[in-house]
């Protein structure tokens, strides 16, 4: 079997089905955790406005913005990017919109009546460029940063590889740069494959864990009122 | 005094008057004879003992952004990484993982993280105790909303059971929870107090009163420092009609197993004044000047006693606000600009922010609020057992040279708090620095201000 | 001529000699030379050498085999409405075995094929079509009683190369589609001692054989070929990097169904499943039925008939990046598991909590 259809068949088959079975794990075994009921009188009777943190601890509060601001902006400069280029480049959203309806039964097109939308492959680009030099930067603030430099460890590296990894990939296949396309487009895909195995046991799960711990707080903080 | 877990070699004098000590040997304190090994399985195993969901999904969520050592006083002044406040819990991070997280039967079976050794516990005392007053400030701004803060706390449980705890705050606990006053306010000198300050004032402070519907509790700073504290208490609640009592059974309002970790500890002197209060029938519970002693009772004592708590529990200036609000508490005006230092536990981790700022209002004065405030203030630097630790004190003043910064831009002529640690903080601080102005204290501000009565 | 069997003693003339004696003058055969050169992405100056030397040379013997196939290849290669180049490849070679094209049938086709090969043992160019049947030891394809497989290992041994037309020489194509049951396989799964040219496509484009023919008359050798043995002058590039609605695709203007205002607009096929990307060959330069247009200029995508297995990588109308895996079992299975193991982990961290707090 060639490269190309095994990455595109057995591996991606492999990587999702680790991926799908290491988050559910992860997850699972968190929140099925011992939850210790809070017996104290609630300052708030409803604490579920708490979940508001969810969207403002989203940007730093003024008082912190000075000390953390070139993070935050380089951060955000990564993560839209990143997402520009996953989800509004036609070829990803085909396989988006295959998996929903193949493997989900979800119809996007039916349900809201129009498709996706999607851009053209230099927007995608200049996107996918803007989060390559994010991330360039990132790693160079953690390596030169005496705070960043000392909490690091192997899990902040790995994954920066593997995060970098589909978008160098991405953008080198998409302007048929140094290989035959077959040979760019399998390694797109083993380097979506990497990141889809390394996702479970390493930082990326903050994706899903960013909801639990910031509605943690909000709801904990919330029913005593204290500052979120 | 029973036996001690104190390490002898280094004498305590805690009445001696502070000094700073310029650079201490490098110290590892240590309580009771434990081969290494069990103190490192003791540290990890308590760690996890009391750990839940909360505790657990804020472990897994760090992604090691450092945003955390820019909110942190003691990274801010000192430009040291290693007060990171996440870093602080660094081995306690591997025993989650080896112990008690999803994949920890792997961690264990391939041994992906190194179990933790005694030495690295020894090096982390000094992070976990002598520079985290668990204010609370890089929770705040962690951007995936860890409460590092709390994470602190539970690491502590580790160390106290595994007898790693700053030998000064290991002494004043101990002697809290075996002579019911981490300062030497025994019953019996409490009671002496008492009587004197009833005398001296001429104002009448009952204590064991069978039935009462206002249980008053004291912290040992108050009682042995700020005495005119309890004089204040009992001004206000004769000048609000409160039917009240102080009771020798539970007066102690200040937690050293809480700061030092020592979670059995903890649970008993929380478990004395819950009983005081039932045993009074008491419908209210005021806590006094106090910081950690809100969040210890307010907050973390329905679920020691595992119900919830038949009484109410209020912080002196909530009840204060209250009989404001109410018309009972009638205030003379002061003419005079205030700063308020909102105390860490009460305001951005206890929830109670604007009860003070209702009781200055009904004082008239002129607020003038620094930069930060409320919920943002930064800490004085003495809370979560800090200002006990004498090899701390050099990073401490570093840390008041920010407070005396904040509070003189603002050009207040008074500044206030309601945290007789912070105030002894201010003292010191200000003894140190020879600062030009003096902590208040709310609660004496408002007794001395009281309509209807001479100061 | 087309459609005549050549004669002996024709073989003995030069090839200009022989187009001479049939009408073609010296200035159509030089530009014919010089056309196919440029299709070769030679130099101008070659077309000149490649019209001397072929003139000069002695027509090669070529014997070509149908095996399991379809005769696509032989239409394509002889569709032609007037004399054209493709019909000259008949004039340059001495064509001495074509089923679909001799006069002769039977015995008499099988003697002319014998004698063919004994005459120019080691000389003869073998053209191959259609796939190799090697299930039942080859008795699903059979010619006159004998076997495919034992024809191409016999006249193998005499060949001075071999060229492989049409992905089912090239790679078994159709015939080895999923489950392959007459055990398909390609010429180069075969013979495995002699050069061979694969020159796939479902049919190959007609000027492809003909440029390799040239090249081998001229130059006495085949040209450079890719790691799939295609001459890289033709199978150098994808259809994707020469299509003409390429900008459509980096503006990200694409059809989504056959007949709406994308696909009137002539808009990229991608999404309608055009393999175009990943399949390498001359369809969208050369094009087809003397350049007049390509599948994807008719509004289809590309099939990706010149790649190996262009008829098991999935629908024709499945874009490239959609999913060629999983189902909802595996995945439901996976979830069910990470969900159990989870649960597990959970209740024995709870388990090791209650074992600590006892201990105390």
């Amino acid at each position: 079997m060639d490269l190309l259809s095994f990455a595109r068949g057995p591996g991606m088959t492999w990587a999702v089905t680790i991926f799908v079975v290491g988050v559910l794990w992860k997850l699972a075994g968190l929140i099925l955790l011992r939850a210790r009921r809070d017996l104290s009188e609630a300052r708030t009777p409803s604490a579920w406005t708490g979940l508001r943190a969810i969207l403002t601890r989203s940007w730093p509060r003024r008082a912190f913005v000075h000390g953390t601001a070139f993070s935050e902006v380089l951060g955000y400069s990564f993560h839209i990017g990143f997402l520009f280029t996953l989800v509004f480049y036609l070829p990803h959203v085909l396989f988006f919109e295959d998996v929903f309806k193949g493997l989900l039964g979800v119809n996007f097109q039916k349900l809201f009546g129009v498709h996706w939308p999607y851009f053209s492959g230099g927007m995608v680009n200049f996107f996918g460029a803007v989060a390559v030099a994010a991330l360039i930067a990132l790693l160079v603030h953690r390596i030169v940063n005496p705070v960043k430099r000392l909490i690091s460890n192997f899990d902040d590296y790995f994954s920066w590889l593997v995060t970098i990894a589909p978008l160098v990939t991405g953008m080198l296949a998409y302007g048929h740069v140094g290989a035959p396309y077959q040979t760019l487009i399998a390694l797109h895909l083993l380097s979506v494959e990497l990141l889809l195995v390394w996702f479970p046991f390493g930082k990326l799960m903050h994706t899903f864990t960013v909801f639990l711990s910031r509605g943690t707080q909000g709801m904990q903080f919330e029913r005593k009122g204290a500052t979120l | 005094m029973s036996a001690s877990d104190v390490n002898t070699e280094h004498p305590l004098e805690l009445e001696a008057p502070r000094f700073s000590v310029k650079k201490p040997a490098v110290r590892y304190d240590k309580q009771g004879e434990v081969p290494d090994a069990d103190r490192v399985q003791r540290a990890m195993q308590n760690f996890v003992r009391d750990f839940g969901r909360s505790a657990a999904i804020y472990m897994e969520s760090c992604v090691h952004c450092g945003n955390c050592a820019e909110a942190c006083h003691f990274y801010a002044t000192t430009g040291d990484a290693k007060y990171t406040p996440i870093w602080k819990i660094e081995p306690f991070k591997q025993a989650y993982k080896r112990e008690y997280g999803p994949f920890a039967w792997f961690y264990r079976a391939l041994n992906l993280k190194s179990a933790v050794t005694v030495e690295r516990l020894e090096e982390w005392q000094e992070l976990i105790y002598d520079s985290c007053t668990v204010c609370g400030r890089c929770s705040l701004v962690c951007p995936m909303g860890i409460d590092i803060a709390s994470l602190v706390s539970l690491a502590r449980h580790g160390m106290a059971k595994a007898g790693l705890v700053p030998h000064e705050l290991w002494a004043v606990a101990e002697r809290g929870a075996k002579e019911g006053s981490p300062l030497g306010a025994t019953p019996k000198v409490f009671k002496d107090r008492l009587e004197w300050l009833a005398d001296d004032y001429e104002i009448d402070i009952p204590l064991d009163k069978a039935k009462a519907d206002v249980l008053c509790t004291m912290s040992s700073i108050e009682i042995m420092k700020y005495p005119e504290s309890i004089v204040a208490t009992a001004k206000i609640m004769k000048h609000v009609g409160a039917d009240w009592t102080f009771r020798l059974d539970g007066y102690e309002a200040t937690n050293f197993g809480l700061l030092s970790g020592n979670a059995d500890w903890q649970r008993d002197m929380s478990m004395k004044l819950i009983d005081a209060a039932i045993a009074c029938g008491a419908k209210t519970l005021v806590l006094p000047e106090c910081g950690h002693a809100y969040g210890a009772l307010r907050w973390m004592g329905a679920n020691l006693y595992g119900k919830p708590l038949p009484f109410r529990v209020v912080h002196i200036a909530e009840f204060m606000a209250e009989h404001v609000k109410s018309g009972k508490l009638k205030l003379k005006k002061v003419g005079k600009s205030v700063t308020f230092h909102d105390p860490c536990q009460i305001s951005r981790r206890g929830g109670a922010i604007e009860a003070p700022r209702e009781v200055l209002a009904a004082l008239g004065v002129e607020l003038r609020e620094m930069e930060p405030s409320k919920g943002l203030n930064w800490c004085c630097g003495g809370g979560g057992g800090v200002v006990t630790i004498h090899r701390a004190d050099a990073l401490r003043y570093r840390v008041f040279q920010l407070k005396m910064n904040q509070i003189d831009e603002t050009g207040a002529e008074l500044p206030v708090t309601s945290c007789s640690n912070c105030r002894q903080t201010f003292d010191d601080g200000q003894a140190h620095f020879k600062w030009d102005k003096t902590m208040n204290s709310l609660l004496e501000m408002v007794a001395d201000n009281l309509e209807g009565e001479a100061a | 001529m087309k459609g005549e069997t050549m004669r002996n003693d024709d073989r003995d003339i030069t090839l200009g000699e022989y187009l001479a004696a049939r009408g073609v003058s010296r200035r159509a055969f030089l530009k014919f030379a010089c056309s196919l050169a440029s299709l070769m992405a030679l130099p101008p100056s070659a077309g000149v050498a490649m019209a001397e030397a072929m003139a000069k040379s002695k027509r090669p013997s070529v014997l070509w085999f149908p095996f399991q196939e379809c005769t696509g290849c032989t239409e394509s290669i002889t569709r032609s409405h007037e004399p054209t180049i493709e019909s000259m490849i008949f004039d340059m070679i001495s064509l001495d075995y074509q089923e679909t094209l001799m006069a002769a049938a039977g015995h008499q086709s099988e003697a002319a094929r014998e004698q063919a090969m004994k005459d120019n043992y080691g000389k003869y160019l073998l053209l191959i079509d259609g796939s190799v049947a090697t299930g039942l030891d080859g008795a699903y394809s059979c010619i006159g009683g004998q076997t495919n497989l034992s024809w191409l290992v016999e006249a193998a041994k005499g060949a001075a190369a071999i060229i492989a037309i049409g992905s089912c020489a090239a790679y078994g194509g159709i015939p080895k589609a999923n489950p392959n049951p007459t055990g398909a396989r390609a010429v180069s799964d075969i013979v495995k001692d002699k050069p061979i040219v694969n020159i796939p496509g479902c049919p190959p484009i007609p000027a492809v054989l003909t440029g390799v023919l040239a090249h081998f008359l001229t130059f006495g050798s085949l040209p450079e070929l890719d790691p799939l043995g295609r001459p890289k002058a033709f199978y150098g590039e994808t259809i994707h990097d020469r299509c003409y609605r390429r900008p459509f695709y980096d503006q990200g203007r694409f059809a989504k169904t056959f007949d709406d205002e994308g696909a009137r607009n002539g808009w990229c096929l991608y999404e309608l499943g055009c393999k175009g990307p990943v399949t390498y060959n001359a369809c969208a330069t050369i094009k087809w039925n003397a350049g007049t247009s390509f599948p994807i200029q008719s509004g289809h995508g590309c099939l990706g008939c010149a790649e190996p297995d262009f008829w098991d990588k999935g629908s024709f109308y499945r874009p490239l990046s959609v999913a060629h895996w999983g189902d909802k079992a595996t995945l439901g299975g996976a979830a069910a598991i990470g969900v159990a193991l989870g649960a597990a982990a959970a209740l024995a961290a709870r388990r090791r909590q209650d074992k600590i707090a006892k201990g105390d």
